[in-house]
């Protein structure tokens, strides 16, 4: 069982951001970061991420649809918090589910 | 995140599954030349073919985005025979492809014409010399644009982040490949080969790109094509007007692939 609490789902995040930015990984990640702007990610890597986190949490986290409906330009803006917000609260409503 | 080995270089695939859809048809995404990576697919058309019941792969074509950049092997049918080895177990695909992308996938047609379901192509073109003509002085003005000192600061300042990293990506591979070279030498599918393509194609342009004038050759080739131009738009059609690109392909995948 993967521990899905605010927590852990962020060191979780952090590990793979940093797994995904290799050798080039920032000195900081907070769950202010953006991965544009602070973390110099590129779109790609952004797909990369969501690619590892999809192999982590499984299915019903859908992260393909939850940075698909993100434009290439609002991906700029989006932070580490907020999408460990999303893996939190996927996870616990299919945990709900009977 | 997943890197496939295929026809000696590695490269990165993503794949993304429709849930309770038993063995759902396979959608393939390939993106452009230099500028570009499967990125642009990704934020645009994965999801939304998904949501229409496809298992959708997205592709790194060599020398861009995560894949492996080898130094040389960027003739045409490099990218063609890294396609073939990528769907060998595939039955039949449906093939997406944006500007370059497309014509990897016109290619790729012609070489397997019973393994392609349907093709839709973003200001694109099948390979035929005038197109080729194009690509090849289109290569020479991108690696003349970034070679210029302070190129990339210039464009970052008018096209902002993104199009600076595109830009640089693109410095990358004119710099370190020869796809300068290679890419113009290409060996180009027959006439005859490219008219054997029968499945369903949908070629969509932007009115403001020279691509379109490519579109009476590409008709007269594939009669059966659909073509769509859309007002006022530029070669950047995929990423600058998702919506309206996702509205056309749905709408003509729904018409054309009936039970897909």
């Amino acid at each position: 069982m993967i521990p899905v609490d605010t927590p852990s789902v962020t060191a979780e995040v952090t590990r793979i951001v940093q797994a995904v930015l290799g050798d080039f990984g920032a000195e900081e990640i907070t769950p202010e970061s953006t991965f544009r702007e602070d973390l110099g990610m590129e779109s790609i890597d952004v797909v990369a991420l969501a690619g590892r986190l999809q192999a982590r949490y499984g299915a019903g986290v859908n992260l393909a649809q939850f940075v698909a409906t993100l434009d290439v330009d609002s991906v700029r803006e989006l932070r580490v918090g907020q999408l460990v917000d999303h893996i939190v609260l996927s996870m616990s409503e299919a945990g709900e589910r009977p | 995140m997943t890197l496939v080995r295929a026809n000696g270089v590695t490269l990165h695939v993503q794949e993304l599954v429709p849930t309770g859809v038993a063995e759902p048809p396979t959608a393939v995404l390939l993106h452009g030349l230099a500028t570009d990576s499967m990125a642009s697919w990704y934020f645009t058309m994965a999801y939304p073919l998904v949501e229409l019941g496809y298992r959708v792969l997205l592709l790194d074509l060599r020398g861009h985005g995560r894949s492996e950049r080898p130094t040389i092997g960027y003739a045409l049918d490099d990218f063609v025979d890294d396609l073939s080895a990528l769907l060998e177990k595939e039955r039949k695909v449906l093939l997406l492809g944006n500007s370059f992308g497309g014509t990897v996938a016109f290619a790729y047609a012609a070489r397997h014409p019973s393994r392609v379901s349907a093709l839709v192509s973003v200001e694109s073109s099948p390979p035929t010399t005038a197109w080729f003509a194009r690509l090849t002085n289109r290569i020479g003005e991108l690696a003349a644009a970034v070679s210029r000192p302070r190129a990339l600061v210039t464009v970052g300042a008018r096209r902002g982040a993104l199009g600076a990293q595109r830009a640089q990506d693109a410095a990358r591979l004119l710099a370190e490949t020869s796809v300068r070279e290679e890419l113009p030498a290409s060996r180009l599918p027959s006439r005859d080969r490219l008219a054997a393509i029968t499945c369903p194609v949908l070629c969509l342009y932007g009115e403001r790109s020279h691509v379109v004038e490519m579109a009476p050759e590409t008709q007269r080739l594939l009669p059966q094509a659909a073509l769509r131009v859309f007002a006022g738009q530029k070669h950047t059609l995929l990423i600058d007007q998702p919506e309206d690109v996702r509205a056309a392909i749905t709408a003509w995948l729904r018409t054309s692939q009936p039970g897909g």
